[in-house]
């Protein structure tokens, strides 16, 4: 189960990762230092909350819109930054991509200090529960629920709503999308708000369960690069079942021989790029 | 990009050098005393302020600026001033090269500092090659000290790093008689598997029978551990050694109680005691072992001096103060009282050299009692463990009862191998 509340917070990440690039074709770094914001933002929301009276059994409620308010910060990135180098080599967008992640952690330092930050006791509020022999935090399942429906929700909002379609038409085909009359930049400083959105989440939603430290973010960038490739560069369905993958080969790797943690997803990223560099689900050759 | 990051913390740490020397021109006036320059003593600083151990080079930094103002408000150092010099600790190559600009530009006489294992070894080479005395607050491991800093001169080192697993076996040994099975976790580099090393050679001469069933090594900054409970949970062991030191022990702890993990285990975390504000009692549960390496910072027989600057680091900070201030402080309490040491013996203000030689074998009063230098240049001093307790006035735990273990009982006598010393043991 721990692998699983694991891949909960990694398709987060993946998925705002999968979904800027499959529309703006920006593989963005900062993916994990947007991840990490969420989890400083989440954890002064909650200390806030709960500073001011409120009952703890409700911190989910000011972490969540904390998560999702702190996403707002991709307007200002795409409209601020990012749109100046669409036209650019992908070079230049990789580089101010991790520029921002340097940006960004020494913003956070000079914000919260240098101390991890923690939320104290909150992530025992709800209890646990036994399941398959195992004792599993209520809040892992509280996550991987909420994980479940965004997921769900990515895909009705996809494939049933309006701009769904103008998504899913600009990230086919821009060009085409722009002469039928599609607002790009709209659509652009959308997109990237949904992603950096989902990143921000996921970072506000793991807090309770560990402890914000300003480099936080670079440890996950790297399995979210593996979620990419083993799913398939720019597929939603890719980043699920990547994640997944990831999350628990992951634990599995953990319990039966420790060493190969790292090793075996690394074997897996390199075994899909030479049977199919695609991914399982990518529609964009890598 | 890295300049400007680089850039961007030289700039904080010429502003924290500021910031100490402000009161420098008011006190910069030599009291006259015969052969003693009447400019400031500068003394450089290398402190980590990013990344996962900047918590305990933050509290290094802070140690020493209280011993400075301290000094300053005296009448400074024989009469003389200090101005610190700050410069940031990262990787080893960078640091190097600060330590050089230390030394040839900014000409300070002293060098205070370094926390990383693989900084600090870097150092000790170059230290003996610049020909100025350096006190290193902490990091440096057996295996590395044999390779890189067998002997030294310029060079004063930290406390061997094991010291605290071998401690932390010797009272496992004393308050979890029935154990029979040990599961350990520690960080995947040289100081987490050392310590997993050190504690199960220590353990194995006090409880031969003991199996060690488990050796987990997340990679350092890891902050996902759930999969590594679980682990532990199948282990079925009755204990488990945990050398996580940062932020990381503050998430285990939390993991495994959110899992129940101590209710079927007992724990010993060797050295969390430095993110002891952080182990809140909402999931840090009574009856573990817990480490604070050489400074407790409620000791009830502490000194008046550990009160005070208990006292006015939480004023300042609101945080109460890890071990790492005691090293730093102790590093600039030394080298004040080498200085005046050799300055009474040469009658002038002294060379490096004489300095060096009067800090071998010296004992000062530090935060956590008399501490000294071993004449191989090796600190010494006592390290705090105990039985996590509630019953205190925090918020977070405490240790009650506090056991002191000196370095002369925990650390290999100078000129031994570690291995081979503790095999030596009659237990």
């Amino acid at each position: 189960m721990g692998g699983i509340f694991h891949a909960a917070i990694l398709f987060l990440v993946a998925a705002g990762l999968q979904v800027i690039f499959g529309v703006q074709k920006i593989f963005n770094l900062a993916c994990g230092s947007f991840y990490a914001l969420g989890a400083y933002v989440g954890i002064s929301a909650v200390q806030a909350f709960i500073g001011a009276g409120g009952p703890p059994g409700l911190f989910l409620l000011p972490l969540a819109l904390a998560g999702l308010l702190v996403g707002l910060v991709g307007v200002v990135v795409e409209r601020g930054l990012l749109r100046f180098v669409y036209d650019r080599d992908e070079t230049f967008q990789l580089l101010l991509t991790f520029a921002l992640v340097l940006m960004l952690e020494d913003a956070i330092r000079m914000t919260w200090g240098t101390a991890p930050q923690s939320t104290a006791g909150l992530y025992l509020v709800y209890g646990q529960v036994r399941l398959l022999g195992a004792t599993v935090p209520t809040y892992n399942l509280v996550v991987i629920g909420a994980s479940l429906a965004i997921a769900a929700g990515i895909g009705w909002f996809l494939t049933r709503t309006a701009f769904g379609r103008i998504v899913r038409a600009t990230a086919e085909n821009r060009e085409m999308a722009e002469a039928l009359g599609v607002n790009m930049a709209s659509v652009y400083a959308r997109v990237f708000t949904l992603g950096t959105a989902l990143g921000t989440l996921g970072g506000a939603l793991v807090i309770p369960a560990t402890a914000a430290m300003s480099e936080m973010g670079i440890e996950l960038i790297v399995e979210a690069f593996a979620v990419v490739v083993i799913g398939g560069l720019g597929s939603m369905r890719g980043a699920f079942v990547g994640a997944l993958v990831v999350g628990v080969l992951r634990a599995v790797a953990i319990s039966v021989y420790p060493e190969l943690e790292m090793l075996l997803i690394y074997l897996i990223v390199i075994g899909v790029l030479v049977l199919r560099p695609r991914g399982i689900f990518g529609e964009v050759a890598v | 990009m890295s300049t400007s990051r680089r850039d961007f913390l030289k700039g904080a740490g010429a502003a924290v050098a500021a910031g100490t020397g402000l009161g420098v021109p008011a006190l910069g006036r030599a009291q006259g005393r015969p052969g003693v320059p009447a400019e400031p003593l500068k003394i450089g600083v290398l402190a980590i302020r990013a990344g996962i151990a900047a918590p305990v080079g933050t509290a290094g930094l802070r140690g020493t600026e209280w011993w400075a103002e301290r000094v300053n408000r005296a009448g400074g150092i024989l009469g003389r001033p200090v101005q610190l010099v700050v410069e940031e600790e990262s990787n080893p190559k960078d640091t190097v090269e600060r330590y050089r600009k230390l030394i040839l530009q900014d000409k300070v006489e002293v060098v205070l500092g370094g926390i990383s294992t693989g900084v600090t070894l870097a150092l000790g080479p170059v230290a003996e090659d610049m020909g100025t005395p350096w006190l290193s607050w902490d990091g440096t491991t057996q295996k590395g000290v044999e390779e890189t800093m067998p002997s030294t001169k310029w060079a004063f080192r930290s406390v061997d790093n094991e010291v605290e697993a071998i401690v932390a076996a010797m009272l496992t040994a004393k308050y979890f008689k029935g154990i029979k099975t040990v599961a350990g976790i520690g960080n995947d580099y040289s100081y987490g598997h050392d310590c997993w090393e050190s504690y199960q050679a220590v353990l194995r001469r006090h409880m031969p029978d003991v199996k060690f069933v488990l050796g987990l090594f997340p990679k350092l900054g890891a902050t996902d551990f759930t999969s590594h409970i679980a682990s532990i949970q199948q282990s079925r062991a009755d204990l488990l050694m945990c050398s996580f030191w940062s932020g990381d022990a503050t998430i285990i702890m939390k993991q495994a109680a959110a899992v129940g993990l101590f209710k079927t285990m007992k724990g010993v975390f060797t050295t969390a005691g430095g993110v002891h504000d952080s182990l809140k009692k909402d999931f840090t549960p009574e009856g573990l072992l817990l480490g604070y390496n050489s400074m407790y910072f409620d000791d009830p027989k502490g000194s008046p001096l550990l009160k005070q600057f208990v006292r006015e680091y939480k004023a300042k900070y609101n945080e109460y103060p890890p071990y790492e201030c005691d090293h730093a402080y102790f590093c600039a309490e030394s080298y004040k009282a080498g200085l005046e040491k050799a300055y009474a013996a040469a009658g002038q203000w002294p060379s490096k050299t004489q300095v060096v030689k009067a800090l071998e074998g010296l004992e000062v009063e530090s935060l956590s009692g008399k501490r000294s230098w071993r004449e191989d240049h090796i600190q010494m001093c006592n390290f705090y463990q105990g039985i996590t307790t509630h019953k205190n006035a925090y918020d977070f735990v405490t240790i009650d009862p506090l056991e002191i273990v000196s370095t002369k009982q925990a650390m290999k006598p100078s000129g031994t191998r570690l291995f081979d010393w503790i095999s030596s043991w009659k237990t």
